[in-house]
């Protein structure tokens, strides 16, 4: 008997990075190769994320992971987990159902975006630093007329702070207790 | 005599209300149904630097919420998110 009625799922397929960042297409096709097979309409497919795996499945000690939300028939869920099983540049699939998970599961920033977001608002921040530096710079230049007198000053007061806290934590380091 | 005993039992008083203030496990709190097992930041807290899932005594987790976190750290491990020991 089959059953028309589709439900949503989950689900997180772990692959090498070392392949992903080779051929990315690849990875792709086989992953909607596989939930082709299986009849499953893909809703989301998104990169999740790329990290070290805390422990080494078979050689591989570097993961990506990839998030896809589709709908698929709930007895053919079994078929696209042999058949990650099966292939050879899929190490491992996550599927579960969403009927529990809120939208807002669903829809959280994965935490490849939000690295992304981070790095994107620091250099914007940067960039204003910079300008501003450089603003401030140029209404000092008519009020001093020796600039690079002050800049040298400066940079030694700085190299000497940075000294100064290097000794201060590897003094510190060794007095840390160790913890279990 | 009354004025050394009146700062210790004033004391006990606040300290027995600061404990009745949270009734509640950190989930039930925040109203969550369910605890996604790619959601680090919560998980890595309820264990151990050494991979152990935390004990309800020490989490102060419900046997509901408890339950949901061990399925959630299981499901980490399985997908190499979490060690299942080091």
């Amino acid at each position: 008997m089959e059953t028309a009625v589709k439900r949503m799922y989950e689900g997180l397929f772990l692959v090498d990075t070392a392949i992903a960042a080779a051929d990315w297409d690849l990875v792709c096709e086989t992953i909607n190769r596989i939930l082709d097979k299986a009849e499953a309409e893909v809703v989301s497919f998104r990169k999740w994320d790329e990290r070290k795996l805390t422990y080494d499945i078979g050689k591989v000690s570097r993961g990506t992971y990839i998030l896809v939300y589709f709908n698929c028939d709930p007895l053919r869920v079994n078929e696209i987990e042999r058949d990650v099983q099966l292939s050879e540049t899929l190490l491992r699939v996550m599927i579960l159902r969403t009927d529990r998970m809120t939208q807002d599961d669903i829809e959280k920033a994965t935490p490849l975006m939000v690295a992304e977001k981070q790095a994107e608002e620091e250099a914007a921040q940067a960039a204003a630093e910079a300008a501003e530096a450089e603003k401030a710079r140029a209404a000092e230049a008519p009020e001093t007329g020796s600039d690079s007198d002050v800049n040298v000053t400066d940079e030694s007061q700085e190299s000497q702070e940075g000294h100064q806290a290097g000794d201060a934590e590897n003094t510190a380091s060794p007095e840390d207790p160790q913890q279990h | 005599m009354k004025t050394t005993r009146r700062p210790t039992s004033s004391r006990r008083k606040r300290t027995l209300m600061t404990i009745r203030e949270q009734t509640q496990c950190r989930f039930c709190r925040d109203g969550k149904n369910y605890i996604d097992y790619k959601d680090l930041e919560t998980i890595s807290k309820l264990v151990t630097n050494r991979g152990k899932i935390f004990s309800r005594k020490r989490s102060g987790n419900c046997a509901g919420c408890q339950r949901k976190v061990k399925r959630a750290i299981k499901r980490a491990r399985f997908m190499a998110l979490l060690p299942y020991t080091t």
